[in-house]
């Protein structure tokens, strides 16, 4: 019999039997990924913001080429807008203001404003207080920064057409208000023109790379309890004292909490699905037709890669160390490690970065996985297989490390 | 006769304490050796010497004709070693329990199943018992399963660190009714060590008084008595320890 198969058996039995334990590694990430989801997009606009809107100028105009403006369209047109944006906007008198102390933005319309605006020497202003850390005062002035560009250009069309007219030559209104132009087209790294989809597949990659950052945790916690847990309850010594091999001793400790790893990649890839699903159904947006079965796999296979390496680096360690303490540290820093390097997969491009930097990344297994799951988005295939193999390699180089440093005496006589 | 253990002259340090001075027994094939002193005395590092889990610093070291730490794999497998308040599996069954290591000492999972049986008759819990969680065992129960799982191996040399401490009167009687049954039924040497010098009296066919990292006698209980001119062990204990205990 396999020295092997007894430490699994038992440890999957152990594993099994703590359920509550189980049931909060498969949950983290579907509570987590969803919450997010509807953090960020649903729940900005649960919040009650209001918006007041002053018009003192209370006046209109005739603008050749335009027609009537008004200061009263233009205040229900900001009313308008904002209420579909989810603010609660209202049009009061200046008198009234008192009544109304908190707000999160005030539009004034001034005296003048009219008048300003037809002129062809003075310029019109609306005024805007805002209040401070507000994030959704900031959403609002961007809805009325809109509506008023979108006047502000009415306007000067309007007047660039009518003084072109009493100067009897032709011209293009847009060349004037715009005479230098951006025009942007996406490629792919190959070269290759790419359609906006391949834009949002990028995106995609960044933010799966990034939902690996909830999975290293469990397993470290549980490699933790298997190894110093068994010598604080003091199993261990018995252990040690049998024909069983160091190697399979921490191979088997290492497998088997590769499988809690497992379970959290198989919840993580369900919890993204989850994190797309919530928008889809918001907006209609198909997103998750990008979440192929194809990418799924990889994702799950760099989810149980970047667990497995987790508990490669900090086998050793626990190893050394011997204490709860000790291994609790070095393990926060191994998940603070990784998570530096998922969080930083959402705004850096790896293979962009300097040649140093770069290196300096590919020595930490997590970026393997992170550029795993990047080319499987944008399909090298081929890059996915390096990758996985390098991260493996990395993870298998630290097992053998551990298995080298194992020492009965070290892990008897150190403080827990 | 056939020694299964040889120490001479063994020395042992932790950083600026010296744990073993000079520490030299033989124990021979089939008989029960106890090792006996107060706490401090050197017991348990002895025994995890033997037990191949610390290496000595200084001295020789022969367990089952093999020398120390140098084959330590070769013995592994011919050892059985119960230390010092050791635990179960809590969240195992007993029979789980038992099955773990008879997995880990056997060939094929048969033979697994056949020396865990052994063992769950040598604990002489009830199928009802062997089958719940040993976390909601008292610790009488416990120490029985793990003093059966030391047991059941049929191992050459058990060793068992002070395994009644910590129990009640029925428990510790319980289980030295254990060790004396199956040590001649399964015809295995065992070392143990204790505080109890009543147990000792009860169960070895010969003892080694430890202290202070030294070995002061080694004897049958007779010969130890005859030497200290003491008429029971705790006596000769004394006398033989000196005047720093009282």
């Amino acid at each position: 019999m396999s020295k092997l198969y007894p430490i699994i058996w038992k440890e999957l039995r152990d594993m099994i039997r703590d359920v509550r334990t189980l049931i909060l590694i498969a949950s983290l990430p579907l509570i987590v990924m969803p919450l997010m989801s509807i953090s960020s997009i649903y729940m900005q606009q649960l919040q009650v913001s209001k918006v007041l809107i002053i018009d003192e100028d209370r006046s209109y105009a005739y603008i050749p080429f335009l027609g009537n403006i008004s200061t009263k369209d233009i205040a229900m047109n900001i009313s308008y807008l904002l209420k579909i944006n989810g603010f609660e906007p209202k049009i009061i008198e200046e008198d009234d203001k008192a009544e109304y102390e908190e707000y999160d933005l005030l539009v004034k319309i001034p005296k003048g404003f009219i008048k300003n605006l037809t002129s062809f020497t003075l310029k019109a202003y609306v005024i805007i207080e805002k209040v401070v850390g507000s994030p959704r005062a900031d959403i609002a002035e961007s809805v009325i920064n809109y509506v008023l560009s979108d006047l502000s250009r009415k306007v000067s069309k309007a007047k660039i057409t009518y003084l072109a007219m009493l100067a009897k030559t032709k011209v293009t209104p847009e060349s004037i208000l715009e005479p230098l132009g951006i025009i942007t087209t996406m490629v792919k790294p190959t070269g290759t023109p790419a359609s906006p989809e391949e834009e949002f597949k990028v995106r995609l990659a960044r933010l799966m790379a990034f939902s690996l950052i909830f999975v290293t945790t469990p397993s470290i916690a549980y490699i933790n309890d298997s190894i110093v847990g068994e010598k604080e309850r003091k199993t261990i010594e018995a252990l040690l004292a049998t024909p069983i091999p160091r190697y399979s001793l921490i191979i088997g400790k290492v497998f088997t909490a590769s499988i809690v790893g497992l379970i959290a990649g198989l919840s993580d890839a369900l919890s993204l699905m989850l994190f797309f699903v919530i928008p889809s159904m918001l907006y209609g947006f198909n997103i998750l037709s990008y979440l192929t079965p194809n990418l799924i796999a990889i994702h799950v296979v760099a989810v149980y890669l970047s667990i497995f390496t987790s508990l490669t680096i900090i086998t050793p360690i626990i190893i050394r160390s011997g204490s709860y303490r000790a291994s609790h540290v070095a393990s926060l820093t191994v998940v603070s490690l990784a998570s530096i390097v998922f969080f930083m997969a959402l705004y850096v491009d790896i293979d962009k970065l300097i040649p140093i930097a770069r290196y300096a990344l590919y020595a930490i297994p997590y970026t393997h996985a992170v550029l795993m799951i990047k080319n499987a988005v944008l399909g090298t295939i081929t890059n996915v297989f390096i990758h996985a193999l390098i991260i493996t390699a990395i993870s298998l180089a630290l097992l053998l490390l551990a298995v080298k440093l194992f020492s009965d005496e070290r892990i008897i006589y150190s403080k827990t | 006769m056939k020694y299964v253990v040889k120490l001479r002259n063994v020395k042992k340090s932790f950083g600026k304490t010296q744990a073993l001075r000079s520490v030299s027994f033989d124990v021979y094939e089939g008989e029960i050796f106890g090792l006996i002193g107060p706490n401090g005395a050197g017991k348990t590092t002895t025994l995890r010497i033997i037990s191949t889990l610390v290496r000595h610093d200084e001295g020789y070291v022969n367990v089952l004709g093999y020398e120390l730490p140098k084959y330590k794999d070769h013995v592994r497998g011919k050892i059985a070693y119960l230390p010092e308040d050791a635990r179960l599996y809590g969240r195992l069954t007993g029979w789980e329990n038992l099955l773990y290591f008879a997995m880990i000492y056997s060939k094929d999972k048969e033979e697994a199943v056949k020396m865990a049986k052994l063992g769950a008759e040598i604990s002489g819990l009830s199928p009802t018992d062997l089958h719940r969680k040993t976390s909601e065992y008292s610790k009488g129960m416990a120490r029985r399963v793990a003093v059966a799982r030391a047991l059941m191996t049929k191992a050459p040399l058990v060793i068992l660190d002070e395994p009644t401490t910590g129990l009640d009167v029925f428990s510790s009687y319980n289980i030295r009714k254990i060790i004396k049954k199956y040590a001649k039924e399964l015809g295995v040497t065992i070392i143990l060590s204790s505080h109890n010098i009543l147990e000792i009296q009860y169960l070895c066919d010969r003892i080694a008084l430890i202290d202070k990292g030294r070995i002061i006698a080694v004897g049958t209980p007779e010969e130890i008595l005859e030497r200290a001119r003491a008429s029971n062990l705790e006596e000769a204990f004394i006398k033989l320890v000196g005047d720093s205990y009282e």
